[in-house]
């Protein structure tokens, strides 16, 4: 897990990146606006692998964190005309202590119950703290609030283009940070931390404090999602962010599987292609969510590891296969039993 | 908190009245709470599709009723036939063969069920805009005596009927064969079966019932609120926040908490205008709940089920 | 001989079971103190004091001098007492080597973002666990599995490495609960010669809770036994195996 990348590996994925970035040149407006959408909500699904696949915590409040990042940035550029690269950080660190927060319920209680308090805490976002009356400073009332795309070193974000790199180059920092943490000191203890809490304390790691820092993670990566939407559509209105918006993104997450970083991208592709070649074929893209809870169900049921994990391991075998190498060294094997 | 909100004393008028519509919506949430705990309780998955059900069933009780106008009783028998069948697929062809994964994997297959239903309902009966309710009852009342508070009789027939729904569960559980085999399994499945019950059909009859139960709140609730795709499915969270009460186990504290939970939700709306009041409330009293009665230790905390 | 761990009129009640009552006793630096009692009688609830995970009703334990009341189980951990578990508590899903360099990674004082941005110390830290982890499995003779699962493990070489994951905290005291449990005579046999070379190597005190009299008897400088939560007899082990009370209270029962 731990061990130097290969170089081919590295060739491969700049390859991936550098196509990924140049292919939208050759598209419409409208093309690249998808785009856009599919890197945000690959990072969204990001801070799902984050927390449920590092913690192993089920959350339906993701759009909630994303909210908060979004609301953030909309109130303080439209309402009091900040600068976007002020309100970034503002809108990530807000949306941070919201992840906080809401993690320290989860120190004393058990997965399912948090669960289901990450459901209170998405109807109390999307239905009360944004709903016009509660705190129109925050929430922009009767008219959402209208952040206009920044500017980057003299270079204006306004093109679609130019937008969809911006944000493509955030997902891939985010993904890089994140993958470093995986496979470094912080996979490790998180990994041993769901393993076994009562070991973890006893060789000395503050699981308490471990916890927290991943619920801020992952919600801090969830209001940078939050507020780059906000952005690239130009306007910030609480439907955007509601509950079903968060259980279809856990349920995206979990078919791809939430163990993996690469479910993030997949999800992102799936979610924002996933309709447009259903209409494609003359489905309505609406069916979109049926199609990913039916998804959803078959996978649990059938392939319970993930699509993604189940794909990667299906893989492994086969190249073992075809390279004919025995798997462990017998006296390993022995020793394993 | 921003200047809208009007706070007033003349809401204390409204309470006698609003402690009427507080107790019938605490009705209706007891009944659905009640369903939720028994498939917990039995078969040890927190159906978070709980509302979905509910909504669905409800559609087609609207479907029935209001749109092809057949009278409203034979849409309530079509909606809690549909809530059984939903109930019985779900624990089939879903949760049966998850038997010994993880809560959260089964808690997952729920969650992709809710995302099913809701859009299947939005594609059937479209998403946006609300419907006219499934009425029972007439909606004219009458005045409490002594007092000026007016009852709907449609008020007081949910009350009864949720309350005495669920109150009947509870003595289902109590005193009857599949009661105590319920019961049984909900102690503990290897042992029960082991005594001969015939675990699987037990588990699939606490999902029938459980989620028929969620069809007839579901149908009683929607004279009481906006009724659309989404307001139905998310009652699970008040459905919830009930069963926490009764710390997702005890039948008769949940059927308080729920009524506990009605009222809570409506006072607060005699002295502010505000939207949102409701799920302010809940979320309170959701937090108030987990804080008080779940509080395990480091130890107990590493539940892998 | 100065005192490592002294446990002071020491009480627990959980359960409606007394399960420490009133227990004192030492443990001096540098020796290896077995502590024996049929089941239930309150060794495991000790253990879990010690160590934290336990509150005690009453009593004190003080640990190098100092009370150790109110200190969570990572910041005991980090004062230096480990331990082993009678159902073992490996990280089931990490690799053996993974399970030695998690006490070494909770150690650390780089912040997350030294992690997440790849710094040279990161890496510096992260090589530095690894070979100490790598070092430790060579000491305890179980580096052919460093690759392998916990989980995967047959039980005696998963106490081992759990073993070598207490060690991998550096302690100075070592906390052990039935480390012989399910383990053949050639393998406890075994562990008795790693018990005496890790004293030998870290100079670490050990509290050793084990059925295994054999094992107990060679490696153990003195014992206390506990019955029904108190304590009943001290000393060393000639002294012990002939104490009447202890020969009623325990070795009666396995005899029975």
């Amino acid at each position: 897990m731990s061990g130097p990348v290969s170089r081919n590996r590295r060739l491969g994925l700049a390859a991936v990146v550098a196509a990924v970035a140049l292919l939208p040149a050759l598209e419409s407006d409208f093309q690249r606006g998808l785009d856009s959408d599919a890197v945000i909500i690959a990072l969204l699904v990001l801070s799902v692998v984050v927390l449920t696949g590092f913690v192993g915590q089920i959350s339906f409040c993701q759009y909630s964190f994303a909210a908060m990042g979004a609301f953030t940035v909309g109130a303080l550029m439209d309402g009091h005309g900040w600068s976007f690269w002020l309100a970034l950080p503002v809108g990530v660190t807000v949306a941070v202590l919201a992840g906080v927060l809401v993690g320290i319920p989860a120190l004393r209680l058990s997965g399912l119950l948090l669960a289901v308090l990450t459901v209170a805490v998405a109807l109390f976002t999307d239905r009360f703290l944004l709903v016009t009356g509660t705190w129109d400073g925050f929430s922009g009332g009767a008219v959402p609030w209208h952040p206009s795309r920044p500017s980057l070193l003299g270079a204006p974000l306004t093109g679609s283009y130019a937008y969809y790199l911006f944000a493509l180059a955030i997902l891939c920092v985010a993904v890089l940070l994140v993958w470093n943490l995986r496979r470094g000191r912080a996979g490790r203890v998180l990994r041993a931390v769901r393993d076994s809490e009562l070991a973890a304390a006893t060789v000395g790691l503050d699981v308490t404090a471990w916890k927290l820092a991943a619920f801020g993670l992952s919600a801090g990566i969830a209001g940078l999602a939050g507020a780059l939407l906000a952005v690239r559509i130009g306007s910030v209105s609480p439907g955007s962010y509601d509950f079903l918006h968060s259980v279809q993104l856990t349920a995206l997450a979990t078919v791809m599987g939430v163990s993996a970083i690469a479910a993030a991208p997949a999800a992102g592709i799936a979610t924002v292609f996933g309709p447009e070649l259903l209409s494609g074929i003359a489905v309505s893209s609406t069916w979109f969510p049926l199609l990913i809870g039916t998804a959803l169900i078959l996978q649990l049921v059938l392939v319970p590891e993930g699509a993604v994990v189940r794909t990667r391991h299906d893989m492994a075998r086969l190249a073992r296969l075809v390279s004919g190498r025995r798997g462990r060294d017998p006296a390993i094997a022995e020793a394993a039993r | 908190m921003s200047h809208a909100v009007i706070a007033s004393l003349s809401g204390f008028s409204l309470l006698p009245s609003y402690t009427v519509i507080g107790l019938t919506l605490g009705g209706v949430y007891a009944l659905a709470a009640t369903g939720l705990v028994l498939i917990y309780r039995v078969s040890g998955v927190l159906n978070f599709a709980h509302g979905a059900v509910a909504m669905f069933s409800t559609f087609v009780a609207y479907q029935i009723s209001v749109v092809a106008g057949v009278p409203s009783p034979i849409g309530l028998l079509a909606a809690v036939a549909t809530g059984a069948a939903l109930g019985f697929v779900i624990e089939f062809l879903t949760i049966r063969p998850l038997a010994g994964r993880p809560p959260l994997t089964k808690v997952a297959v729920t969650i992709a069920w809710l995302l099913v239903l809701q859009t299947a309902a939005g594609l059937i009966w479209g998403s946006t805009g609300y419907h006219r309710p499934v009425q029972l009852v007439g909606s004219n009342g009458f005045t409490v005596p002594f007092t000026n508070v007016v009852v709907g009789y449609d008020q007081l027939t949910i009350f009864l009927v949720a309350v005495g729904l669920s109150l009947g569960t509870s003595a289902l559980l109590r005193w009857t064969s599949l009661g105590a085999q319920m019961r049984a399994v909900a102690d503990d499945p290897q042992a029960a079966r082991l005594w001969g019950i015939d675990v699987d059909r037990v588990s699939a009859a606490s999902w029938m019932i459980g989620s028929a139960m969620a069809a007839v709140a579901g149908v009683l609730i929607t004279p009481l609120l906006n009724f659309d795709t989404y307001s139905l499915t998310v009652l699970v969270i008040d459905a919830f926040t009930a069963a926490l009460i009764g710390r997702l186990t005890n039948l008769p504290l949940t059927v308080v908490g729920a009524i506990l939970l009605g009222l809570v939700q409506y006072y607060p709306k005699a002295f502010f205008n505000q939207a949102g009041l409701s799920e302010l409330s809940t979320f309170v009293l959701a937090l108030i709940t987990l804080a008080v009665v779940f509080r395990p230790g480091l130890a107990a905390s590493r539940g892998r089920g | 001989m100065t005192v490592l761990l002294q446990i002071d009129g020491v009480s627990k009640r959980y359960g409606g079971v007394q399960a420490l009552n009133d227990v004192s006793f030492r443990v001096e630096r540098g020796r290896i103190k077995g502590l024996i009692g049929p089941n239930g009688a309150g060794k495991t609830s000790l253990f879990n004091c010690v160590c934290g995970v336990l509150r005690v009703d009453s009593g004190h334990i003080r640990y190098a001098g100092r009370d150790l009341h109110g200190l969570a189980p990572h910041r005991r951990a980090r004062l230096g007492i480990a331990r082993t578990f009678q159902t073992l508590e490996l990280f089931r899903e990490l690799t053996v080597l993974e399970n030695l360099m998690v006490p070494v990674d909770a150690a650390a004082r780089r912040g997350m973002l030294a992690d997440a941005l790849r710094l040279p110390r990161a890496r510096f830290e992260e090589n530095r666990a690894g070979e100490r982890a790598h070092a430790l499995l060579h000491f305890l003779g179980i580096a052919e599995v460093a690759g392998i699962p916990g989980g995967d493990l047959a039980i005696g070489i998963q106490r081992r490495v759990e073993l070598g994951r207490a060690l991998a905290l550096r302690p100075t005291l070592l906390l052990l609960d039935e480390p012989a449990a399910g383990l053949d005579s050639r393998e406890t046999a075994e562990l008795a010669g790693v018990l005496s070379r890790i004293r030998e190597r870290f100079g670490t005190t050990m509290l050793l809770v084990d059925h295994d009299m054999s094992l107990v008897m060679r490696v153990c400088d003195d014992i206390a036994v506990l019955d029904y939560g108190r304590l009943i007899a001290e000393g060393p082990p000639e002294r012990i195996r002939e104490d009447p009370t202890v020969v009623r209270a325990y070795l009666g029962e396995s005899a029975a």
